[in-house]
């Protein structure tokens, strides 16, 4: 799979990203990275912990590292988590909880097809 | 590290996703050195470590441990954010968060996803102008000093036109100078009726310096006369004050230049005496200026301690006793408080205050510097070797095997070396490490807080504190020795602010100073305590543990004479030691046994009421055959009673019972009650 079909598959938005980043290898570079980022592994550890501060600050996290990846889909159910958990939880958490997982599993499968392919 | 490396400018990126700092740090490091950190102490800990040396910081808002905000607090608090600018990255964008951030200083607000040749833009942009506005800073500095530096000049050549006069040498206003801020400063410092400010006393000391320009009008007969003038000589001589006041007064402009006030309070008042027999106004007490008062008192002291044409110089200390004794005139108590609290290190700091000489050498720099600028600004250099003084510290610090330590109070924060943070297996930097687990399971928070208090109350007097305690390194609790100094701030008077120090091992030299003791506490024979500590360990007991029940009993071997004469004085010995023995495996570790001499023993239970259970205890405990000999004690008692601490009774009266006891004959108990008092002459 290639940078630009992760990209549709992830749902994201690659000119945009192109457009701020400026080089194709380097927006590469950090979308591979982001399958070592601990942030999603915080969140799921933190809620089953119902430490919601540090959930926010973990949904947070993965919310500015999307946007600056420009995954769209991704951005959209952290950014919406993330202000559901600002003030500790509330009952519009739970569902959204379930399309952050949803939405990361989509966007992490991508990425693994495209390492698969470039061998990163 | 490259050399190349070394001098490139540093920036600090703090965020928490390791992703974010990597895209920014990716842009940048081809040009600057990036220092990373993932949360807000690590940040401020980076600011401290590096200071100005960091060009700009790349700041996050959401962050464990400390957020952005805080960040931003601490910089504030410190004036750090006056000296290096910050950039705001985030995805907050709410005019709230934007807002704030400014309003604590930041300099540029950069909203996520940010485009990374803005980015890079903006960054270069905000350290120029950062550099270009700290080299203004700088130029303007230096021109303020050389003006300063000049207007004193100007002053000290006109003060020098009139000592000419007078024949002398221009130390005169040297020296009022300085021992007029000697003063100001000092009196700054013990009383809280006079404040002066950095700004005033600089003015104040410049203006010490005209004081006698009036004597520009004074005939040089008079001003020079070898011998004691005459009344109408005098009279002319007073005149310098009033006429060096007017010279100001008239002066057609810069009437209201506060230098101008002063120096004519100084000119006119600094013949005043504090009990009003000063001339030429007459003023007592406070109605005199209290500079004008202060440099009166710098006038006298150096006009004692100097040579004049009709007088030798007195030496120091004699002058300090003359002007105290009231020999010349009246001065305020609250300064000569301060004139004889200086006056130890006075001499010495007078010879080394250089302000306000006419020095060719300073003259020929101010030209040197202008006709040829430096091409490094003095900021550059102090860096370098600041970064060369970390370096030698962190070196000498590895090789040293102490644990070397920084405590701020605001933030609180511990700061530990290298090599001392892998051996207490700690992070080098922990926040409020009085709250910390692994800080109080390392240290007792009593020893922490007994060392905090010594350090806090004596930073004044004694800054440097030895602290002996146990400490678990390692995983063992080990003798540590802390020697610390608090810091104190810069300002006056100072504020503690932190300390610094180092833990060393001390484990193995203690535990054989505490075998040393032990040694001497026991007595060679049985190896029971001497009767010394026993006393003081039961002294201590009982003031300790008042309400707690104790007996105490003394012991008498019986027969032992006999076994010394009939099987030899080793036997006699042997025998003492076996009781010894017995009486050791006895009593319990909060028990005190001890031999008093020859041989009786002495024994402190605890938790027993009943004496004659326990003279029983013991007494079945010792009877019984020694090779051969029959072993029995006589025991004396005395149950101590809730309350009663007095070692000394309590010990009199069980030997008392004791000899009761050894009146019955051998293997005898007397338990004791007040008749046996009583019966004092036996």
């Amino acid at each position: 799979m290639s940078l630009i079909d992760c990209y549709k598959s992830l749902e994201g938005d690659y000119d945009d990203v192109l457009g701020r980043l400026r080089s194709e290898k380097l927006v590469q570079k950090f979308v591979l990275k982001f399958l070592n980022d601990g942030s999603y592994d915080l969140l799921c550890s933190s809620l089953e912990a119902k430490d919601y501060k540090e959930a926010f600050r973990a949904s947070h996290t993965i919310k500015g590292v999307c946007q600056n990846l420009s995954f769209t889909k991704l951005y959209r159910s952290s950014h919406e988590l993330t202000e559901a958990l600002r003030n500790g939880w509330s009952p519009e958490a739970d569902p959204l909880v379930e399309q952050v997982k949803k939405d990361y599993e989509q966007t992490v499968t991508a990425i693994r097809k495209l390492q698969a392919e470039v061998g990163g | 590290m490259s050399k190349e490396q070394q001098f490139k400018q540093k920036i600090l990126i703090a965020d928490d996703s390791e992703m974010n700092r990597a895209i920014l740090a990716d842009m940048l490091e081809s040009e600057y050195e990036i220092i990373e950190a993932e949360n807000g102490v690590e940040a401020i800990a980076a600011i401290q470590k590096y200071g100005p040396e960091l060009s700009l910081i790349l700041l996050d808002i959401v962050m464990p441990e400390l957020d952005g905000f805080g960040v931003l607090e601490v910089m504030n608090r410190h004036h750090w954010i006056d000296e290096i600018p910050v950039i705001m990255i985030s995805s907050e964008s709410s005019s709230f968060h934007v807002e704030r951030a400014y309003k604590l200083g930041i300099t540029d607000y950069i909203s996520r996803p940010f485009d990374a040749v803005i980015v890079h833009h903006r960054v270069v942009n905000t350290i120029v102008l950062y550099a270009k506005q700290k080299k203004l800073a700088a130029l303007v500095m230096e021109q303020i000093d050389e003006k300063e530096k000049q207007s004193s000049l100007m002053i000290d050549i006109l003060s020098h036109i009139v000592e000419f006069r007078n024949g002398e040498s221009g130390l005169h206003v040297l020296h009022i100078r300085s021992l007029t801020e000697l003063l100001l400063k000092h009196l700054n410092q013990v009383s809280d009726k006079y404040r002066f400010t950095k700004e005033e006393i600089s003015m104040i000391c410049i203006a010490s310096a005209l004081h006698d320009i009036g004597k520009i009008s004074i005939p040089g007969e008079i001003l020079n006369k070898p011998g004691r003038l005459t009344k109408e000589e005098f009279d002319i001589m007073k005149t310098h004050t009033t006429i060096g006041a007017e010279m100001l007064e008239k002066l057609s402009f810069h009437q209201e230049e506060p230098l101008v006030k002063e120096a004519y309070a100084i000119c006119r008042w600094h013949h005043e005496r504090y009990d009003g027999r000063g001339y030429p106004d007459g003023l007592k007490g406070d109605e005199i200026p209290i500079h004008a008062q202060i440099v009166a008192l710098a006038d006298v002291y150096d006009a004692l301690t100097s040579e004049r044409v009709y007088k030798k110089a007195f030496p120091h200390e004699e002058a300090i006793r003359m002007i105290c004794n009231g020999e010349c005139g009246a001065f305020n108590p609250l300064l000569l408080q301060c004139l004889r609290e200086i006056a130890d290190t006075l001499q010495e700091n007078l010879n080394n205050t250089k302000t306000g000489q006419i020095d060719e050498q300073e003259l020929q720099d101010i030209l040197e510097e202008k006709l040829h600028p430096k091409d490094n600004p003095v900021s550059e250099r102090t860096i370098q070797l600041l970064e060369h003084e970390r370096m030698k510290s962190s070196f000498y610090a590895s090789m040293s095997e102490e644990i070397q330590f920084e405590y701020s109070i605001t933030p609180p924060m511990l700061t530990l070396s290298e090599w001392g943070a892998r051996r207490l297996g700690l992070p080098e930097l922990i926040m409020d490490p009085l709250g910390d687990e692994r800080v109080t399971a390392i240290m007792d928070p009593e020893d922490i807080k007994k060392l905090g208090d010594i350090l806090h109350n004596t930073f004044r007097k004694n800054p440097v504190v030895k602290y002996d305690c146990k400490a678990n390194t390692g995983g063992e609790a080990r003798w540590i020795r802390i020697v610390a100094q608090a810091l104190e701030s810069l300002e006056d008077p100072p504020v503690y602010t932190g300390v610094i120090g180092k833990a060393v091992d001390i484990h193995e030299a203690r535990l054989r100073l505490d075998a040393l003791e032990s040694m001497v506490s026991h007595d060679a024979l049985t190896g029971l305590l001497t009767i010394e500590y026993a006393e003081k360990r039961i002294r201590e007991r009982l003031a300790m543990s008042a309400g707690e029940r104790y007996v105490l009993l003394l012991l008498d071997v019986d027969h032992i004479k006999e076994a010394n004469d009939s099987r030899g004085r080793m036997f006699g010995d042997q025998i003492l030691a076996h009781v010894a023995n017995i009486v050791r495996s006895s009593v319990g570790e909060e028990d005190v046994a001890a031999r008093i001499s020859g041989d009786e023993f002495l024994i402190l239970v605890k938790g027993r009421s009943d004496e004659k259970e326990a003279a029983r205890w013991i007494m079945s405990a010792l009877e019984g055959d020694y090779e051969g000999f029959k072993v029995s004690v006589c025991v004396g008692t005395v149950a101590v009673e809730e309350g009663e601490a007095d070692y000394d009774k309590l010990f009199k009266k069980a030997d008392k019972a004791l000899l009761m006891a050894k009146r019955g004959g051998a293997g005898q108990y007397r338990g004791y009650n007040d008749c046996m008092m009583e019966e004092k002459n036996l």
